[in-house]
C-alpha cells in the first residue's frame, strides 16, 4: 500500500515537473544588433578639464582621449568594465583593495561624462561583508565585475566571489540596480556548476537574445579551463552550453555575426610548446552548440582579449599581441569584408624598457556609447585604471585606411 | 523571494549540521539515544548553527559551512535526516551502485572532459526528466518506497525553485552523495569478499 501511495506521489511530482519544463522559455536567436551607420562626425572634441587627462585635438577628427579612472587610495586595482547609461554617460566598475584577492577588496564604480571628459567621484558598489550577508554564506574575496543591461532596462552587475581557495574556487553572483547604478539590490548567486558550484567566472560582456534574455560568456578554470555560455533569466542560469573543452581557453569574448551565427575569441591558457594564439569557437545555432575553429593568428600571452562590433561592420580588439608578458597593448581592427586584423593604435608599449622595468597593461574592456565610438579601460600596472576613447570619426578613418597603408599599420600577427 | 531562499537554505543547512553531529555522537555512544533526546539535541544544535553567535563572526555558523560546500541536494539532505530514525530501512545497495555509476560518469563530463555536458540536461531536458522518473519507479518496484518519496520531493523542490539552482541535477546529486555511494559500494564489495573468505570455501574438499 505504501508503495502505491509513493508511486502516486511520484506521478504528481512528474506532472508538476513536466509543467515546469513546459514553462521554460525556448532557446531564442541572438538579438540583431546591426544598426545603420551614422554619418562621419567631423567635430572638435571637448577639451579635458581635469589634471590627469590629456587630449590632443585636431581640427577635423577628434583624436583619442586618455583619462584615468578616479583613484580610491587602494594599492591594487584591476578588472575594469564599462556600460553605457541611458543619459549618454558611461559607468565603469572595477575592484580595488590592498592586493588582488584581499579581504578588503571592494567593487568600485564611477561615471564618465563624455561631454566634459570627466569622471565622477568613485563609489563602493559592494564589499565582501555586504556580499556575504546578502548571499547568506561566507565570502573570502570579490572580483571581476561585469555589467549588463536587462530586458526591462535595469542594470545588472555580475561579479565573482570566492569562499575558499583561489580564483579557481569562484562562483558568479549578480546584483540589480533600478537607478542606473546609484543603488543596488541584494546579491543573488548564479548556480552553474555541479561540484559545489565551484569555478565559474565571468570577464566579458554579455550578449542579448531576441527574447531579451542575456547570454553570458563565462569560463571554468579549475580541473579544466574552458568557456561556457550561460543563458540568464533575471538572476538565474536557465541553461548553459560548453564553448570549448580541455585546459586551453578561458574568458570567451563573443562577436554576434547574425541572429544564429557568432564567433568567440578566448584568452589562451595552453601549456608550453603549444601555439600562443587566440583560440576560436563558433556557433551557428545561436549558442546552442559550439565548435572549436582555427586560431585567430594573433599572438596571445595568456591574457584577456576584449572586442567590439561597430555599426560600420568593423570589429575592433584590444589585447596584448605578444607571446609573453603584458607590456604592450594594442587596438586592432578588422573590416567586415576582409576579416584581416591590423593594428590601428598602440595603446601602451614598454618593449624598449629593460624587462624588470616593464609595466603590466592588462584586462582591457571595450564598450561603445553609440555603436560608432569606442571606450576602452584597462589595468595600468595594477596601480591605476586607464581609459582611452576613440571617436566614431577616428575609427571610421582608421577603417578606411585598413589595408592601404602597410608601412603605417603594422600587422601584429603571431609568427 | 531571494531572502526566503537564503533563509530556507540556512535553516536546511543548520538542521543538516545538527543531524550530522547527532549521528556522530550516536556512533560513539554505546547506547541508542531515545527519540526525545535526539529531537532535543537537533533542536539545540540547529539553533546554534542558525543564529549569529557574534564572537567575531559576521555570519551564523551554517553560513560558513554553506560558503564552503554550497547547498546539499534534496536527496542527500533527506537521506541524512531520515537516517536518524532507527526504524528506517537502510538504503539499498542497488541504489548506491546506480548512483555511484552515474556519478563516476557524470562528474568528469560535467567538469569539462570533452564538449559533452550532461549537467545541461538538468535545465529542462524531457528525456533526462523521464530517466529520473524511471529511476524512481524502479526504486518503487524494488520495494524501496522511501527512495520514491525522496526523488519525488526533489522534483517538487526543483519545480518550486526551492534552492538557488534551476538545474534538476543539483536537487538529485551532489559530490557528497557521490562519494558516500562510491565508498559504500567499495565497503560492500570488501565485506562480501571477507565473508566469502571467512565461510571457508577455500578449504572445502573439491
Amino acid at each position: 500500500m505504501s508503495r502505491v501511495i509513493a508511486l502516486c506521489f511520484l506521478l504528481l511530482a512528474a506532472v508538476i515537473g513536466f509543467l515546469h519544463i513546459d514553462s521554460r522559455p525556448p532557446w531564442a536567436s541572438f538579438a540583431s544588433n546591426v544598426a545603420a551607420p551614422v554619418e562621419e562626425e567631423l567635430i572638435t572634441p571637448a577639451l579635458p578639464k581635469s589634471k590627469n587627462q590629456t587630449a590632443p585635438s585636431k581640427v577635423s577628427i577628434a583624436d583619442p582621449i586618455s583619462t584615468w579612472l578616479p583613484e580610491t587610495g587602494a594599492a591594487s586595482v584591476h578588472a575594469a568594465s564599462l556600460i553605457a547609461l541611458k543619459d549618454g554617460t558611461l559607468r565603469s566598475f572595477w575592484f580595488a583593495g590592498s592586493r588582488e584577492g584581499a579581504a578588503d577588496v571592494v567593487i568600485n564604480s564611477a561615471v564618465f561624462d563624455p561631454k566634459s571628459a570627466n569622471w565622477s567621484a568613485p563609489t563602493i558598489v559592494i564589499d565582501r561583508v555586504s556580499a556575504e550577508k546578502g548571499l547568506a554564506r561566507y565570502i573570502a574575496k570579490l572580483g571581476n565585475p561585469v555589467p549588463a543591461r536587462m530586458a526591462d532596462g535595469r542594470l545588472q552587475l555580475f561579479f565573482v566571489t570566492v569562499s575558499i581557495g583561489g580564483w579557481a574556487g569562484s562562483s558568479i553572483s549578480s546584483i540589480v540596480s533600478d537607478d542606473e547604478g546609484l543603488t543596488w539590490s541584494n546579491p543573488q548567486r548564479l548556480i552553474s556548476s555541479p561540484l559545489m558550484n565551484l569555478s565559474t567566472l565571468v570577464k566579458s560582456p554579455s550578449i542579448t537574445f531576441a527574447d531579451g534574455r542575456l547570454g553570458l560568456p563565462a569560463y571554468h578554470e579549475w580541473i579544466g579551463r574552458f568557456g561556457e555560455f550561460l543563458r540568464i533569466d533575471a538572476q538565474q542560469v536557465i541553461d548553459k552550453r560548453r564553448m570549448s573543452s580541455g585546459r586551453s581557453a578561458i574568458q570567451p569574448l563573443v562577436f554576434v555575426n547574425d541572429t544564429q551565427d557568432a564567433t568567440a575569441y578566448f584568452r589562451q591558457t595552453r601549456s608550453a610548446g603549444q601555439l600562443k594564439q587566440v583560440p576560436v569557437s563558433q556557433t551557428q545555432n545561436a549558442g546552442e552548440s559550439w565548435q572549436a575553429g582555427a586560431d585567430l593568428p594573433i599572438a596571445n600571452p595568456n591574457s584577456a582579449v576584449t572586442g567590439l562590433l561597430l555599426n560600420s561592420g568593423a570589429r575592433i580588439l584590444v589585447l596584448n599581441n605578444i607571446e609573453t608578458g603584458r607590456y604592450r597593448l594594442v587596438l586592432m581592427m578588422a573590416d567586415a569584408k576582409s576579416g584581416q586584423w591590423e593594428t590601428i593604435e598602440v595603446l601602451e608599449d614598454d618593449e624598449a624598457l629593460p624587462e624588470d622595468q616593464r609595466k603590466e597593461f592588462s584586462y582591457p574592456y571595450l564598450m561603445s556609447l553609440d555603436g560608432n565610438d569606442a571606450h576602452v579601460v584597462y589595468t595600468w600596472d595594477r596601480k591605476k585604471i586607464r581609459h582611452r576613447s576613440f571617436s566614431g570619426a577616428w575609427l571610421k578613418r582608421a577603417q578606411s585606411q585598413l589595408g592601404t597603408a602597410p608601412t603605417e599599420i603594422n600587422s601584429q600577427e603571431a609568427k | 523571494m531571494n531572502n526566503l531562499i537564503q533563509t530556507f537554505a540556512l535553516v536546511e543547512m543548520s538542521i543538516t549540521c545538527a543531524v550530522i553531529i547527532t549521528l556522530l555522537l550516536q556512533k560513539t555512544s554505546p547506547q541508542e539515544f531515545p527519540g526525545i533526546a535526539k529531537g532535543m539535541l537537533i533542536l539545540l544544535l540547529s539553533n546554534l548553527f542558525f543564529w549569529p553567535l557574534g564572537l567575531g563572526m559576521e555570519l551564523p555558523l551554517s553560513a560558513y559551512v554553506r560558503g564552503v560546500i554550497g547547498d546539499l541536494s534534496i536527496v542527500t539532505t533527506l537521506l541524512l535526516w531520515l537516517s536518524l530514525f532507527s526504524g528506517s530501512k537502510p538504503t539499498p545497495l542497488a541504489f548506491k551502485f546506480a548512483v555511484a555509476c552515474i556519478s563516476i560518469a557524470f562528474y568528469p563530463l560535467a567538469l569539462g572532459f570533452g564538449m559533452f555536458d550532461p549537467y545541461a540536461w538538468g535545465y529542462g531536458s524531457n528525456l533526462f526528466f523521464i530517466g529520473v522518473l524511471l529511476f524512481a519507479t524502479v526504486c518503487g518496484l524494488a520495494n524501496w518506497s522511501k527512495g520514491v518519496w525522496i526523488i519525488a520531493i526533489a522534483i517538487l523542490a526543483w519545480a518550486a525553485h526551492w534552492h538557488e539552482s534551476a538545474n534538476l541535477w543539483d536537487y538529485l546529486l551532489d559530490p557528497f552523495l557521490a562519494i558516500w555511494t562510491v565508498i559504500a559500494l567499495f565497503r560492500a564489495l570488501y565485506s562480501k569478499r571477507r565473508d566469502k573468505a571467512r565461510s571457508g570455501y577455500l578449504f572445502r574438499p573439491g
